[in-house]
């Protein structure tokens, strides 16, 4: 721990001359801890950084004529997303994710919380049979509810058969598939980060609560709400922040008729050939992520987004 | 406390929800009919189509290879990162922190785009290499926050106790701390490896000549038609996940109570005193 | 500072070192010539029957590297970024090909290696992207073609005019290529895919509009899936998709649009430093005997572009595989237009796939 304690003085000011400086350094240097760090350091530095960089640069490029791009510069990126349609995309993205948050709060906040509360082993089962749809490949998942909402498939075959629908429901490639497809990509980062907020939580001081005269709801409210706010919280942050970029689920299950930023960066990649387009709109998909995440450690007090996994 | 039972009601709904669209991929691996909105009776052919296909078989070991590699080099970087960043000297750590996450927050495609420019720029030859080095840069999140979140957990006068003691950095890393955290370490290898095992949008930039991943398979052969064969290669997929899940299961088992039990006396300690103030 | 970059160029040297020593597949062998025993061959998943890549490798001793790509810009994005020197043989669509030969990413083909060239049929050859046939060899080709079921639909559909009708509410399915569906509204206003006039392409888009209602789907993949099941009554599709539809269904009623016909060709180059373009040139030869195309083209369910093979096609696909006579006045193919245009277009799609989610 000694160089925790050094880390104050020798990083503020040094007024001792060189040789002692270089030492100093040298030492800080050989740290054990600093050598430790120099491989994230030399990796995000090498193979995230120089990426975006590149990224951030080509926003403020011209598209070339056919292919590729000029070395001009050019803000006409951005001013293009203030266009009503690429706008109006960013705002429907906004609310579907918000939509999608929404709901993936209402039904993974309650799993979570009610998980947490099982015991030990219960929560170590759960845990397993919620990681595996969890790892399975996502593109085979998204096909099975393609299965399940086709014309005359499953959901249809079922409310047929019950006599409860006459006809099948068409409900492959609506604005519902996609919210569906969303919640259930998304569901479990809500539930991990409830259930690990929840976990923590001292259920005596609930009963205590109880004991006190509060109802079970306001006990909940006072106590048990109030302290896996932060799970919640960081649950609406990892949802939120992919709903916006995902775009296989709103190509495969809504047709193509939902169109979110991340499919317009992808056509804007893969069919229109602007590439400083979709760098632009990457740029701005990214200030929002941050601010959101900002927001979060901000409003919770927290500064790690909880149960991420 | 009075057990209701509707907790368990909802936990257990939720779940079988989970896994309707995976069984009916499942199902749908045994159809004898090509076409998938015809059942056409049971039958095993896909799976015998499966292993006679020498190239998704490649795919499969290319896969395999590149999870390891990738999840195993982010598991040095990450824990490495996550065990000296409080002490480190070094300027910028927060900065270096948000960035390294990025590549989980910022939509795929842009990254792969980006990558493919990238490592064209720097020389690198795409195929295995490139594959790997974008890989890890996604996978390296998961096990640096996996692991910070654990070390918040494990009480420091170990360490102190036995540096006291006379214990070089390298010997309390080695004896004491990364014994702590190795079933954090594990889950994050695992997820990591799960999420290369996963990845489509990344790997269609980086990819080369004669590496191709599995899922890159499964997409070029769904945009080609669904074809059962799919389904049953889906299947197998399912069927190492769960065993991998158990294995994961399996190494963070025993270490798991311990520290329920210690972060939860520490944070309720915390929280009853601000309960007590309310009232 | 300066020690982290240090440091970082130190394992950037590791890096490429380590890279370096791995032995890459496509790199270069010493010598070229008839000893190649490679083939990188880099297209679309599902470009030929396995039987037929065998029967190559048992033949020629060659071993093939099937690499895919899913769009014809990550394949140029790819060229581009290997100098054209990972890849031996690409197969990708005409409007791309301009680019690659014009950015000169397409080496020149040594026909007196190809014997069998004089096998393929001259419509689709000498084309804008390739005028003099010194790059390309074209393999397969499509039209944009109407499918409909007319169980299930009331009108009679003989144009692209006939989608907008009220009748087709919620069951139009279509291929997701702006360039295309944009397409079918400037064909409507009588006007040509490639107009470079931006207020006739912001006209097709306001046309366009229109159209939502009846958008059930926009996907490029396995559309006729949909069809088949019910999910869609009408299809904008592509040949190979049409030809498939067919052979499942031979109800479906097939109509090539009054309005003109939106054309395109696939075709293989030679990538400019392949490492292995003797092995390429052999691909090619290998693949235009007829007997081979045929089985290809039965396969891949596009036009063939075989001459000699058309004769050998099985004929219960003979009619999806060739082309009706008199097809040459319609024809038109889509091309890349100026950047100021593709603005547009991409603008105006947008704007209709918005209003496609409105209902």
């Amino acid at each position: 721990m000694s160089a925790e304690i050094k880390a104050g003085p020798t990083e503020a000011s040094d007024p001792g001359g060189v040789p002692q400086k270089r030492k100093a350094a040298l030492r800080r240097f050989f740290d054990a801890a600093t050598i430790s760090v120099m491989p994230i350091y030399a990796f995000t530095l090498l193979f995230v950084v120089g990426p975006l960089v590149y990224m951030f640069i080509l926003s403020f490029l011209k598209r070339a004529e056919t292919w590729g791009v000029l070395r001009e510069f050019t803000w006409s990126n951005y001013t293009n997303i203030l266009k009503p349609v690429y706008l109006k995309t960013f705002y429907e993205s906004l609310k579907l994710a918000f939509f999608t948050t929404f709901f993936v709060a209402l039904v993974g906040y309650p799993f979570g919380y009610f998980m947490a509360r099982l015991s030990a082993t219960w929560k170590r089962r759960m845990m397993l049979l919620l990681m595996i749809p969890f790892w399975t490949s996502s593109l085979i998942r998204l096909y099975g509810w393609i299965i399940i909402f086709r014309a005359n498939g499953t959901l249809d075959k079922i409310l047929m058969g019950l006599g409860i629908t006459q006809a099948p429901l068409k409900l492959l490639y609506t604005y519902s598939a996609v919210v569906v497809g969303m919640i259930y990509a998304l569901v479990p980062f809500m539930i991990f980060a409830v259930y690990s907020s929840a976990e923590k939580l001292d259920w005596q001081l609930v009963e205590a609560a109880r004991d006190l005269g509060a109802t079970p709801w306001q006990a909940f409210i006072t106590v048990s709400f109030r302290l896996t706010l932060p799970g919640l919280l960081s649950g609406v942050v990892l949802t939120f922040i992919p709903s916006m970029g995902l775009f296989f689920i709103a190509d495969i299950l809504g047709g193509n008729k939902v169109i979110l930023v991340g499919n317009l960066i992808q056509e804007q990649l893969m069919k229109a050939r602007n590439w400083p387009f979709a760098a632009a709109l990457s740029v701005v998909l990214m200030i929002l992520t941050s601010i959101m995440i900002a927001l979060y450690r901000k409003v919770s007090g927290v500064k790690d987004l909880e149960g991420l996994v | 406390m009075k057990k209701s039972k509707i907790p368990s009601l909802y936990l257990g709904l939720m779940l079988a929800l989970m896994y309707v669209p995976i069984l009916l991929v499942i199902i749908y691996s045994f159809n004898e009919s090509r076409i998938s909105s015809v059942w056409g009776g049971w039958s095993l052919r896909w799976y015998r189509d499966l292993f006679r296909d020498r190239d998704i078989m490649d795919a499969m070991t290319n896969s395999l290879i590149l999870a390891t590699v990738s999840s195993l080099s982010a598991a040095v970087i990450g824990t490495l990162a996550a065990v000296g960043m409080p002490r480190a000297n070094l300027k910028g750590k927060g900065i270096i922190e948000y960035l390294s996450t990025l590549p989980i927050m910022i939509p795929e495609i842009i990254l792969g785009m980006v990558f493919l420019v990238y490592f064209a720029l720097i020389r690198l030859p795409f195929g295995m290499v490139t594959l790997a080095v974008a890989h890890t840069s996604f996978c390296i999140p998961y096990v640096y926050m996996l692991v910070k979140a654990r070390l918040v957990g494990i009480d420091k006068s170990y360490a102190e106790a036995a540096k006291d003691l006379g214990a070089t950095e390298w010997n309390v890393f080695w004896d004491i701390t990364l014994p702590l955290i190795l079933p954090a370490i594990t889950s994050g290898v695992l997820l990591a490896f799960a999420m290369s095992l996963d990845d489509v949008v990344i790997s269609v930039f980086v990819t080369g000549v004669n590496t191709n991943t599995l899922p890159l398979k499964i997409y070029t052969q769904l945009k080609t038609g669904v074809t059962p064969k799919i389904n049953a290669l889906c299947t197998l997929m399912f069927a190492a996940t769960m065993l991998i899940v158990l294995m994961s299961a399996w190494f963070a088992k025993k270490s798991v109570r311990k520290t329920e039990r210690r972060i939860s006396s520490e944070e309720a300690s915390g929280i009853r005193n601000s309960v007590g103030l309310a009232r | 500072m300066k020690k982290l970059l240090g440091f970082a160029i130190v394992l950037a040297l590791l890096v490429s070192l380590a890279s370096a020593c791995q032995k890459t597949p496509g790199a270069p062998t010493t010598g070229e010539g008839p000893q190649d025993k490679e083939l990188n061959l880099f297209t679309w998943e599902g470009m030929f029957p396995e039987e037929v890549l065998a029967r190559f490798e048992d033949e020629t001793g060659i071993r093939i590297n099937y690499s895919t790509f899913d769009f014809n810009e990550t394949m140029l994005a790819k060229l581009e970024a290997s100098g054209g020197s990972d890849y031996d043989l690409v197969i990708a669509d005409d409007y791309i090909l301009e680019a690659v030969i014009s950015s000169g990413l397409a080496q020149k083909l040594d026909l007196s290696k190809i014997p069998n060239i004089g096998n393929v049929n001259p419509i689709y050859q000498g084309q804008f992207y390739d005028p003099n046939n010194e790059y390309t060899v074209p393999y397969g080709a499509g039209v944009q073609t109407i499918v409909y079921n007319p169980d299930a639909v009331q009108i009679e559909i003989d144009g692209y005019e006939d989608l907008w009708d009220p009748s087709l509410k919620d069951s139009l399915g279509t291929i997701a290529n702006h360039r295309v569906i944009n397409g079918m509204a400037l064909k409507v206003l009588g006007e040509s895919y490639n107009t470079e006039d931006l207020e006739v392409i912001e006209a097709a888009g306001r046309k366009l509009i229109e159209l939502a209602p009846n958008i059930r789907v926009i996907k490029d993949d396995n559309l006729q899936d949909d069809l088949l099941s019910g999910e869609i009554d009408v299809a904008v599709m592509y040949t190979s998709q049409v030809t498939m539809a067919k052979l499942a269904n031979p109800d479906l009623k097939v109509v090539f649009p009054k309005e003109g016909i939106g054309f395109g060709i696939m075709a293989n180059f030679i990538p400019a430093k392949a490492p292995h373009p003797d092995a390429a040139h052999k691909f090619i030869d290998f693949i235009l005997d007829p007997e081979v195309s045929a089985e290809c083209f039965e396969w891949l369910g596009y036009y063939c572009t075989n001459k000699a093979a058309d004769e050998l096609i099985n004929p219960d696909y003979r009619d999806f595989l060739t082309l009706p006579e008199g097809f040459n006045e319609d024809m038109e193919m889509i091309r890349v237009v100026s950047a100021e245009a593709e603005e547009v277009h991409t603008r105006i799609w947008t704007e209709f796939k918005a209003a496609c989610g409105q209902n």
